[in-house]
């Protein structure tokens, strides 16, 4: 009885101990909360990981950490829906041996201790979609994950978050298939028909497995289950909705042309990556309620890049779309400064900043359909903050602490190279 | 329309391409925040523009009777930024094709200026982004890649946009060969120590009189490294890391060139050699990913340590090709600098005067003095801030229209959107 108290006692005594870490106080500081403004001298309550207050006046519990921010500005954890990294490396990213993998899962290769998830902490950003590359019409399944580094893979990717396939459009599944390998696609036209070929076959596929559970559940006799297919599963998961869609594309007419493909297949469509043309069919975008998911300025790289456009924003912005702005950063590439690069943003275009930061938060937080933990300072909502030295937007500003879930994951006093016996050392 | 109309409408026409044809000579900007970066800041200054040149800065400055006048009140003047290691005149766009890199590992001879095409799109794109002036490569694929040539970006013809024509040789000590000699560092480093020996021959051949190779036939590959060895022209050396960069110093020493060297990596290691040698240094690596055990702001710092040891330096993007779509963004680097400790005057003088001093130009531009060149970009706030936009820019004295392509694109698409949404309601 006593042994039992003791294991007892002592379970409850981990439990506080690790809800402890989980606990944590901002104290002062000018508060971005992106949904209810801007909080002067402001103070954020953290107590499991979660945001149980937040405001000027906030009681602040006893026997919990408090760390003084006062002169800095506090935002919600930056999201960078795009990004190929906190993985194996480059050669684990495209499964280009055929046009259509929605088997690979890119939860496989993640590696949570992975150098490029600590230089990106070090930017502010809390969380991101770590994808499949573009070689395939339908690629694999990408991965949104928290950047909680060294944390076992399970506690890094957001189980709540609704998990979004790959596909591409446009030259890159052109030119990894049709003349370099003799295979289909090699036009547009190829790159429509790979699709359409998956998804017809996938709904028969599904339609078999329907039938079987219908049968199975009304105890029929003498039933056998149809041959399981990996690829098909997976698709048979997007036309049942448990799975979403990302698409690479750069082009107007292909925004448009998978806005109506997945009207007609009756898929969730929730992010056209790179979206060079965006600004071209805004109102479609708009209506369709896809997110614009592309860079603020890159342009000309390639030929159907030659139309970006860092002017194209306002338009967006007056049609209504969600925009993200991201970074298909590597390793890890532009991650690192986001906040820095969607600044540009108001160098082109006249918008309210607060609408700028939501590219990176909250519209970032919609587009992964994480808005309810994720994206803005609100109670209720996990801790992922970043505390900056100057306003987010302005340039000369630097991220000095990155808090997920009230864990500090970065902190410029332990991490920066001006410090002596830092961690990096 | 009747004639009359028609008359009207092509007097017009012609009073339209005659403006632009022969643009206005005289420009008074009034009122402004005059930042000339060599001197000190003028609050509420004038400056006034004749002939292509500053005439005169100052404050209440009467204006000439046939002046335009620019009301700078709440504005920004500065010089414009001069962007080194470019492909702006040579990229081209869609179906004109790329004119870097031509084949081969030695190619002295090429020479970026026979060329240049002033209807190449990134020209005004690059200038609505302040920058005004830039240094075009032959390349950078090559051991010895070939000349380079100043170009302001203003003009109709290739004659009208240089300013100074076989401006530096460029060396890249990181290139190897493929399936050929030399496919090895230490073959790289001999190559380029072979060519110039045979380059300091022919050389002396060329001066000995009566010599009887003087009237054997030309050898244009080697005769373009002549100016080179005699420390006429300057050698650029590309290094990436530490060897190529100890190599890079070696060479310009030991053949006593009047050398530059682009830095990456390596840079710590090598900095007290470059400021004792007195070697000027292109920063390209401040974005550039920190390795595995080194801190996150490792080359955030670098070019704040530059300017601390006394070393004269410029940012640039490192970006050829696909580079140099963005150019526009040279304050990113400078600003991340600052961020990290860089002085933000010296930030502003590293993309500015610095160049300028660089390449042998701050005789003529680099900043705003009486005398110098008018190349003077009017901003919304600081350029070393990302939010700061493009309000006036002017090119050897000459007011350039606010339009790129991508301006162009915006008015486009956004009737076309606006009109469809229109419809919808």
């Amino acid at each position: 009885m006593i042994k039992k108290l003791v294991s007892i006692a002592a379970l409850i005594l981990i439990i506080t101990a690790s809800g402890l870490a989980q606990d944590l106080v901002l104290k002062g500081g000018t508060v971005l909360t992106m949904t209810n403004g801007t909080i002067k001298n402001g103070t954020i309550v953290i107590r499991n990981g979660k945001i149980t207050a937040i405001g000027r006046d906030v009681l602040i519990p006893a026997g919990i950490k408090v760390i003084d921010t006062s002169g800095k500005y506090i935002m919600p954890g930056i999201i960078d829906t795009h990004v190929h990294y906190a993985l194996t490396g480059m050669s684990d990213i495209n499964e280009a041996t055929d046009p259509v993998t929605p088997q690979i899962w890119m939860k496989d290769v993640l590696i949570p201790g992975h150098d490029s998830v600590l230089k990106t902490l070090a930017g502010g950003v809390t969380a991101v979609k770590t994808m499949h590359g573009s070689a395939n019409v339908i690629g694999g399944v990408n991965v949104t994950i928290k950047l909680k580094y060294n944390a076992p893979v399970e506690e890094m990717i957001i189980q709540d978050a609704r998990q979004q396939l790959k596909m591409a459009l446009g030259e890159n599944p052109k030119r990894t298939y049709g003349q370099a390998k003799g295979k289909t696609p090699s036009t547009r036209m190829g790159n429509a028909y790979v699709a359409r070929k998956a998804f017809i076959e996938a709904r028969e596929y599904k339609a078999k497995w329907d039938k079987y559970e219908k049968d199975k559940a009304a105890e029929e006799k003498d039933i056998i289950p149809p041959k399981k297919d990996l690829k098909m599963e997976t698709l048979k998961q997007v036309l049942e909705k448990k799975l979403s869609i990302d698409c690479h594309i750069y082009r107007a007419d292909e925004i448009v042309w998978m806005i109506n493909f997945c009207k007609e297949f009756d898929l969730d469509l929730m992010q056209i990556s790179h979206c060079i043309d965006g600004y071209k069919v805004a109102d479609i975008m708009a209506e369709a309620g896809v997110s614009y998911g592309g860079w603020v300025d890159s342009w000309g790289f390639k030929e159907e890049a030659y139309d970006g456009n860092p002017w194209g924003f306002k338009i967006m912005f007056d049609a209504g779309v969600n925009i993200v702005v991201n970074t298909d950063s590597v390793s890890p590439g532009v991650s690192r400064y986001l906040f820095l690069d969607v600044a540009k943003v108001l160098k082109y275009n006249d918008l309210p900043e607060i609408e700028v930061l939501k590219m990176i938060t909250l519209n970032a937080a919609k587009a992964l359909e994480i808005d309810h933990r994720l994206g803005s300072l609100e109670t209720g909502k996990d801790g992922d903050i970043a505390v900056f030295s100057k306003h987010p937007l302005d340039s000369f500003t630097k991220c000095l602490m990155t808090i997920i879930e009230g864990k500090i994951y970065f902190d410029y006093t332990k991490d920066s190279i001006t410090v002596k016996g830092g961690n990096h050392e | 329309m009747n004639k009359k109309a028609y008359f009207i409408s092509g007097l017009f026409l012609f009073f339209l391409a005659a403006i632009t044809a022969f643009p206005q000579e005289t420009i008074l900007i009034k009122n402004g925040t005059i930042v000339p970066v060599t001197g000190k800041t003028i609050k509420n200054g004038d400056l006034l523009i004749q002939n292509g040149k500053i005439f005169k800065i100052g404050t209440d400055i009467k204006a000439p009777s046939d002046a335009v006048i620019i009301d700078a009140s709440g504005k920004y003047v500065y010089p414009g930024i001069i962007a080194l290691m470019t492909a702006v005149g040579v990229t081209g766009y869609p179906g004109a094709g790329n004119d870097q890199n031509e084949v081969g590992l030695v190619t002295p001879q090429m020479d970026p200026y026979d060329a240049i095409n002033p209807e190449d799109n990134t020209i005004e794109v690059t200038r609505m982004g302040g920058v005004t002036t830039v240094h075009t490569t032959s390349g950078s694929r090559n051991i010895i890649n070939g000349k380079s040539v100043i170009l302001n970006l203003e003009g109709t013809l290739a004659q009208e946009m240089v300013i100074k024509k076989y401006a530096a040789q460029i060396f890249n000590i990181g290139v190897r060969g493929e399936n050929k000699y030399p496919t090895t560092l230490s073959g790289t480093v001999t190559l380029i120590r072979e060519k110039l020996d045979q380059a300091l021959k022919y050389s002396e051949k060329k001066n000995e009189k009566n010599s009887k190779e003087n009237t054997t036939k030309r050898d244009l590959e080697t005769e373009a490294l002549v100016p080179v060895v005699t420390g006429k022209v300057r050698a650029i050396f590309l290094t990436n890391d530490e060897v190529t960069l100890r190599n890079a110093i070696s060479i310009i020493n030991d053949y006593n060139l009047k050398g530059v060297i682009q830095a990456g990596k390596g840079i710590y290691k090598y900095a007290d050699k470059l400021a004792e040698e007195k070697i000027p240094v292109i920063w390209v690596a401040t974005t550039a990913g920190p390795g595995r055990w080194e801190p996150f702001d490792k080359y955030f710092r670098a070019a704040g340590m530059l300017a601390e040891k006394g070393i004269l330096f410029a940012f640039a993007t490192g970006g050829f090709g696909g580079g140099s779509y963005n150019i526009r963004n040279l304050p990113l680097p400078a600003a991340i600098s600052v961020a990290h400790g860089l002085q933000e005057e010296e930030a502003l003088k590293a993309l500015t005067i610095y160049p300028a001093k660089i390449l042998g130009i701050d005789d003529m531009l680099g900043s705003l003095e009486a005398g110098k060149m008018a190349n003077v970009v009017i901003w919304t706030g600081s350029p070393l801030q990302m939010t700061s936009g493009i309000y006036k820019v002017i090119i050897n004295g000459k007011l350039i229209p606010k339009t790129s392509v991508q301006t162009q694109l915006r008015d486009k698409f956004d009737k076309i959107v606006r009109k469809r949404m229109k419809k919808k309601k």
